[in-house]
């Protein structure tokens, strides 16, 4: 059908590829499996862990709960190899000091006697039972009980086991602060262990304060979190140290994520965009129920076309053909292939009356629209990378005689797809915060948002269009044009990958700071815009 | 009805709240439910409450004695850390209260806190910054209240 166009701008990005490559040859810390470590689990190659493919230095470890078991475990014991430190005294002492092993012993080291004074380690009891007494009265029921049924902390005061019971119960019924618990008797600061608790609460609650000292520790732990997606009990130990201020976080549930503001993975754009714009979306979400609408008119002959491909070009059915992009609803041909600029004067004469508050919404809507396009659209093609990978291809290996390996680059493509939608839907987060008056600025970006989008629209074409005709109940038998196939689909997931390095690279530069400095890069506006010249 | 399963600590503490009262406080539970006590507290020798007599209720909640009794003044008092609907700001009977405390310990921190009312950290701003500002007025009007409403009636 439209192979013909595609072929033809295929071949105008390769040219362009080669001059991209090598402004890239500074920075190819971007492996190909980085994608897929964002989104999958691969279990076949099992020597590169998901978490560890992603970049050559990692600055993050996913915890399971064992992991996150054995590592308190291994701290625990770490404070306790202090001779005075028992075990169940190192787990409070780690309680109070956020868990951090350093703060302990410095802390401990510096003053012991105050360090137990004020987390209630009594060196000796404070209660002196009489040593001669069969007997002792439980502080809260006030019965006398055999010493065999009576119960103290480090400070001695007496209370029955089944007082105990009630008062750990309590406790742990009212939260975390149960890991904190001191000893029943007024103003007695002695902390209550989890060897006590084990001994005299049911077994429920052992289990609610089990759970509480483990969440703790990652709740509680500067350098740990869980992963925020729901229904996934993995933690991330994040490393500050490590690759500078890189946030990107991938569990090995699939989801990726930013450390430092625990939203959806965003690198390009600040935590700061990131959290207005999404709180901007909650207080619009009224306006954004039309603009999410599933079908719109043909432009040309109104009939209602569903969209339910992932790419932005739309063709009408029979007969009318016309094509036209989704989101601006303007014939494909005038924009080939990018509908990223807002043009705040395209509106005519009786728009231009429009209170300003209209033209908020607008302007609103136009990033709004596309933000979320990119984000259904992602969605898509993470169903379709997996139905690609569950069902197509088997099949295509048996109909074009291609090994796993042979057809590596339709995952790949499709891996960039993902990884790329994601990055380009927070760039219209971006561009919506861009300043109008920073006009040099703006085109720069949109200049370099333009060429990613289209370069990833005929990416998606051909990943998800072009791909069908092999696919197909009668599909042509092993020939050349699989293999054009091939060469074209990775020819433009290499474009497409190099658009987006420019574009993410352009945009950590200018909010590292110093945007102005955004003309002396090497693939400054100036410098890229003439190498596309040519 | 609400006495069937009254726990023993509650039955002891009773007895000996009736047997062994402490000076210028009573405390009896009430007829219908034992977990319910009417309570005098005098007012302290030279304090604005002197000569009052000051009625109060206590309730021991079901979670007695690991959740602390209720206690409320019905007498109108003029007070720094009690306010117009007769709550109480005492730490006992919130974050610090311990199940080894009782009713007799919980009456006498009252019974102390009229002596030794604590403007810094106030339930009544008005009263906290009357006391502040002009502490021999605000003596003058607590003695005026204790008068008004609490002279034993
Ligand atoms: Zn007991
Ligand atoms: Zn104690
Ligand atoms: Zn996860
Ligand atoms: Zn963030
Ligand atoms: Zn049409
Ligand atoms: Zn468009």
């Amino acid at each position: 059908m439209d192979s013909g166009d595609d072929i033809h701008d295929a071949n105008d990005i390769e040219s362009l590829n080669e001059d991209i490559e090598s402004l890239n040859d500074n920075y190819d810390n971007y492996d190909d499996d980085a994608a897929a470590a964002d989104y999958f689990d691969d279990d076949d190659d099992d020597d590169t862990h998901p978490a560890k493919s992603r970049r050559i230095e990692q600055s993050f470890t996913i915890l399971k709960e064992s992991d996150i078991r054995q590592r308190q475990e291994d701290d625990i014991r770490r404070v306790a190899a202090v001779p005075s430190i028992p075990h169940g005294a190192a787990s409070i002492l780690l309680c109070h000091y956020n868990w951090s092993v350093s703060r302990v012993n410095d802390a401990w080291f510096a003053d012991e006697h105050e360090v137990r004074r004020t987390v209630g380690l009594l060196e000796k009891p404070v209660y002196d039972n009489p040593a001669d007494a069969k007997e002792l009265t439980c502080g809260i029921c006030f019965e006398a009980y055999p010493l065999s049924e009576i119960e103290t902390a480090s400070c001695g005061h007496p209370f029955c086991f089944s007082c105990w019971g009630g008062y750990i119960g309590t406790s742990i019924n009212d939260g975390p602060g149960c890991l904190l618990l001191r000893c029943p008797e007024s103003a007695c600061g002695a902390a209550v262990d989890q060897d006590m608790i084990n001994l005299l609460a049911s077994g429920e609650d052992k289990d609610k304060y089990d759970r509480y000292l483990l969440r703790s520790y990652i709740e509680d732990n500067k350098k740990t979190k869980w992963c925020p997606a729901p229904g996934c009990e993995h933690a991330v130990n994040f490393d500050p140290t490590g690759t500078g201020k890189d946030y990107d976080v991938s569990c090995l549930c699939s989801y990726s994520f930013c450390w430092n503001c625990t939203e959806e993975s965003h690198r390009s754009v600040d935590c700061g965009t990131v959290s207005k714009w999404i709180l901007k979306n909650s207080s619009e979400s009224e306006n954004v129920t039309w603009i999410l609408a599933k079908t719109k008119p043909c432009p040309e002959c109104k009939r209602p076309i569903e969209k339910n491909h992932g790419c932005m070009h739309m063709t009408c059915s029979q007969p009318c053909r016309f094509e036209f992009c989704w989101i601006c609803l303007g014939a494909w041909r005038k924009h080939g292939g990018s509908c990223n600029r807002y043009e705040s004067g395209e509106q005519n004469e009786t728009e231009k009356r429009r209170e300003m508050a209209k033209k908020s919404l607008e302007k609103y809507t136009h990033y709004y629209k596309r933000w979320a396009s990119n984000q259904s659209s992602r969605q898509k093609a993470v169903a379709d990378l997996q139905e690609m990978q569950s069902v197509h291809m088997k099949n295509l290996g048996d109909s074009q005689r291609q090994t796993e390996l042979e057809l590596k680059f339709i995952t790949e493509a499709w891996l960039q797809i993902v990884e790329c939608r994601r990055v380009l839907k927070w760039t219209y987060a971006y561009g919506y915060y861009l300043p109008d008056n920073e006009q040099a600025k703006k085109k720069f970006f949109e200049y370099l948002q333009g060429e990613a989008e289209s370069g990833l629209e005929r990416l998606h074409h051909c990943a998800e269009k072009v791909i069908q005709v092999f696919l197909s109940d009668d599909p042509p038998s092993p020939s050349e044009e699989f293999n054009d196939f091939r060469k074209k689909l990775t020819e433009l997931t290499n474009v497409t990958r190099n658009y987006f390095e420019n574009l993410v690279k352009a945009l950590e530069n200018v909010h590292d700071g110093n945007p102005c400095d955004l003309d002396k890069r090497p693939w400054g506006a100036g410098a890229m815009m003439n190498e596309m010249k040519e | 009805m609400a006495n069937s399963n009254l726990p023993r600590r509650i039955i002891k503490e009773t007895q000996r709240l009736l047997s062994e009262p402490t000076p210028g406080i009573s405390a009896s539970p009430s007829e219908d439910n034992m977990r319910y006590f009417n309570v005098m507290i005098l007012g302290p020798t030279q304090t604005p409450y002197e000569g009052g007599v000051f009625k109060l209720e206590l309730f021991l909640p079901e979670e007695y004695p690991m959740a602390a009794p209720k206690v409320r003044f019905l007498t109108k008092i003029y007070h720094p850390n009690i306010d117009k609907l007769g709550r109480i700001c005492l730490d006992i009977l919130k974050d610090k209260w311990s199940p080894a405390l009782k009713i007799s310990t919980v009456l006498l921190s009252i019974q102390a806190l009229l002596s030794a009312p604590n403007p810094d950290d106030p339930l009544s701003e008005n009263i906290a910054k009357h006391w502040k500002s002009n502490e021999a007025e605000a003596v003058e009007t607590a003695k005026e209240w204790t008068r008004l409403y609490a002279s034993g009636a």
